[in-house]
């Protein structure tokens, strides 16, 4: 099963800052440190959010780090190694060229190891689905054997493996190419917070999706529902992964985590953005369990409500499920194929073979 | 550029042809950089590829590498003291995701970060954004006056201590904070910056606006103005012209730094020295020189007239005039042939290039400085890294020499090393 981290300056719960909040935790260094540790405990990914693209009016976000996520993420890169990297990014405050080219930067300095957590405007599906095709064509400006730095020729890359997009649509239009090299990982992996409203754009674009549902019921029939959606658009089961958000309240006994969760929630009481659990190592370990053969989902984003839940999930938590088998050894060395999704052949190559 | 600035550095037999999008190599440039104590590194940019032609772009290394804030974010968090300046454009942004990022970059550095402002003048970057295709020259500044405005304010809407205030009773002290109601002819902007207040105060804000307005723009605004000047007269026109803008804008003339680009050639002898530069020269395609020529001179295509006549007239284009005029006057000085002009244009593309020993790039680097053209320079090394190893060790030294160059850093900050100062807030 697959791991995911969400990354929180001082946890998910928006009173998780209350319980000894030191500004070095908004740091870089601070940061750093927490998703070195998901790196060290085997996570597949760290997530880095974004207020859903909404700008603080005359207050500060405590469950938000004070930085672009992109940017955060580019310096992120150079000091971990194998972790991979969402980012958070609204296509309404970005233009498609920009975002398409900043992602496949960030994938040039992580080594393929980058993915988009598209946040799309609501109410303009159309819009949306012309945007994230658009960042995808221009994605695949190269094929992946276009570069040969011949210096000899003076050629630098073969011109008919330059594809110049020329896209003219409704909402936008872009020439291209992309003036960034091809993706390690033929595109940046692409990951969408399934809402209401987003079944289609997921089901047809989306590497991974992820569900934010509170039940375990819910959870099932959203699973569902969203597989109907993939076979309308012609895409399998095993063409995505799917992740359910997950709150854990973890302390080393079930009735300090309750201790915890409780105080928190007296102190603001949040609706959380997830399946909750509270209890010890094991119990948190064992829920999960159940959730993952009741949902039959591909895996979990944790985003612990506090710091000490963090530490506790990626020391205690990680480790009963790998006991229990549940965890896989990392199978590749870019995202997209330790996420056990296939290289995507550019669409060149494809016509290619068929004809 | 990754390879070197010269325009085939990439076909260097010492070059890294790869180093485009090579995180190790940039952040060994920017480390040896900082060894020599530089203010900054600086990293141009154009959102397109810069060539229309796909074969003329696949001869180029430069049609691809990293963007360039993605590329200074890595390079903050593996180099501790150099400045970090990228090239952003005001007509293909908004304010509040380029202030943001900006401010992201100057945490991550600890107040290393400058912003080059541009309002973009090619139409291959125009294709990219279009529904309206290029806009005209005052339109682009006229919104980059405005986009200008806009993420100055918003860099000042955080106040240092507004997160985590002592009192312990909200997250965020409201009382540091200074929303923004924008509403203007291009933009709305409302809200506060999602970051923490620069260490330096704000961003360093760069130019090399050589138009009129451009320079107006640059008065009012910049910390710091790159030039491109082939003498030392018009270098001195051009420093003196910026200079004698400030005073209306209620400024001094020290509080901007004028940096002409500079692409020198180092050997331990002239003739070696010419030797390099010999066998950089001949790397260059003759149809990539005359096709960067044309783009330069905002023309379509100049294979029709014959390549070893002169430069025929030219109309004023609503592009970049200032560098077209630069390629104009330095043919006609020069006497060149179009293919003449086109391989020694294409090298630098307009900078000032010498070629020498250190001592002969010192002399000429000290008259420019002495002489009121320059107040510093933007080294534009051929070949990396060993071209600007060779500056770090042989040029560097010899500036310090003669008392023209800092031992070391004056602070952490940049603005601390450029000398500028922090800018009183923008709602004072």
């Amino acid at each position: 099963m697959l791991l995911g981290f969400s990354l929180s300056p001082f946890g998910h719960h928006p009173a998780a800052w209350r319980e000894g909040a030191s500004l070095e935790e908004l740091s870089f260094e601070g940061l750093l440190s927490r998703l070195r540790r998901a790196e060290d405990a085997g996570f597949d990914f760290a997530l880095l959010g974004d207020l859903l693209g909404m700008r603080p009016q005359d207050a500060l976000s405590s469950t938000a780090t004070p930085f672009e996520p992109t940017t955060l993420v580019a310096a992120l890169a150079t000091r971990l190694h194998r972790i991979g990297l969402l980012a958070a990014a609204a296509t309404f405050q970005h233009e498609p060229y920009n975002l398409a080219r900043r992602f496949a930067s960030l994938d040039q300095i992580s080594q393929g190891r980058g993915g988009w957590l598209a946040i799309p405007s609501v109410g303009e599906p159309a819009r949306e689905r012309e945007y994230i095709e658009l960042v995808s064509g221009l994605w695949d400006s190269f094929e992946d054997d276009a570069f040969i730095y011949d210096k000899a020729n003076a050629r630098f890359f073969e011109p008919g493996k330059m594809h110049v997009l020329d896209h003219r649509g409704e909402y936008f239009s872009v020439r291209g190419p992309l003036n960034v090299n091809r993706s390690p990982q033929g595109r940046p992996v692409i990951a969408l917070l399934l809402t209401k409203e987003n079944y289609d754009l997921a089901a047809e674009f989306g590497d991974v999706i992820l569900l934010s549902e509170t039940s375990e019921e819910r959870t099932v029939e959203v699973v569902r529902e969203f597989e109907t959606s993939l076979k309308t658009v012609g895409r399998r089961r095993d063409d995505v992964r799917l992740l359910s958000n997950v709150v854990p309240f973890v302390a080393a006994t079930r009735d300090m985590a309750q201790v915890q969760h409780d105080s928190l929630q007296s102190m603001d009481r949040a609706e959380l953005p997830g399946l909750v659990s509270i209890g010890n190592p094991t119990e948190v370990a064992h829920t999960i369990e159940r959730w993952r053969v009741a949902t039959e989902i591909d895996g979990f984003t944790i985003l612990p409500p506090t710091l000490s839940a963090a530490e506790a999930f990626k020391a205690d938590v990680v480790s009963e499920l790998r006991r229990r088998g549940l965890l896989k050894p990392r199978s590749g060395e870019t995202l997209r194929l330790n996420l056990g999704l296939k290289h995507p052949p550019h669409p060149a190559a494809k016509e290619q073979r068929i004809s | 550029m990754a390879g070197g600035h010269h325009i085939s550095a990439w076909r260097h037999l010492d070059a890294y042809a790869r180093a485009g999008v090579n995180i190790a190599h940039f952040i060994e440039l920017a480390r040896i950089a900082e060894r020599g104590k530089f203010d900054m590194v600086f990293v141009e940019d154009a959102a397109a590829i810069r060539e229309r032609n796909p074969d003329m772009a696949s001869q180029a290394a430069r049609s691809t590498g990293f963007e360039p804030l993605s590329l200074l974010a890595a390079l903050a968090v593996n180099t501790s003291r150099v400045g970090l300046v990228a090239t952003a454009s005001t007509t293909y942004n908004e304010p509040y995701g380029l202030a943001r990022t900006f401010a992201s970059l100057d945490q991550l550095s600890g107040g290393r970060a400058g912003w080059n402002l541009v309002t973009s003048a090619s139409e291959l970057e125009a294709a990219n954004f279009a529904n309206s295709g290029l806009r005209p020259h005052s339109e682009r500044y006229e919104r980059a006056e405005e986009f200008a405005n806009a993420a100055l304010a918003l860099w000042d809407s955080v106040d240092e201590g507004a997160h985590l205030p002592p009192s312990g009773t909200s997250f965020s002290d409201r009382s540091k904070l200074h929303p923004l109601a924008h509403c203007g002819k291009h933009f709305t902007v409302e809200g506060v910056l999602e970051s923490q207040r620069s260490p330096q105060g704000r961003p360093v804000m760069v130019q090399a606006g050589a138009s009129d307005v451009g320079k107006e723009l640059a008065a009012r605004t910049a910390d710091v103005v790159f030039a491109a000047s082939q003498t030392l007269d018009e270098a001195k026109v051009y420093y003196d012209d910026v200079k004698s803008r400030l005073a209306k804008y209620g400024r001094k003339p020290d509080d901007i730094k004028i940096m002409p680009g500079i692409s020198p050639i180092i050997g331990s002898t002239e003739a070696e020295a010419k030797a390099k530069y010999r066998e950089l020269q001949e790397l260059i395609p003759d149809a990539v020189g005359i096709a960067l020529l044309a783009s330069y001179l905002s023309i379509q295509d100049l294979s029709s007239y014959p390549l070893d006549g002169p430069l025929p007239d030219m109309p004023q284009t609503n592009l970049m005039q200032s560098r077209q005029q630069l390629i104009i006057d330095l043919g006609r000085r020069e006497k060149l042939s179009i293919r003449e002009l086109a391989r020694h244009f294409a090298g630098a593309r307009g900078h000032w290039q010498i070629v020498g020993t250190p001592a002969q790039i010192a002399d000429a680097m000290e008259e420019r400085f002495t002489n009121g053209a320059a107040d510093g320079f933007n080294v534009m090394a051929p070949l990396f890294p060993s071209g600007l190893e060779d500056f770090v060790t042989h040029v560097v030294p010899e500036l310090r020499h003669r008392g023209l160059f800092r031992e070391d850093y004056e602070g952490r900050t940049l603005r601390d090393n450029l000398g500028v100062g922090t800018p009183t807030k923008s709602w004072e």
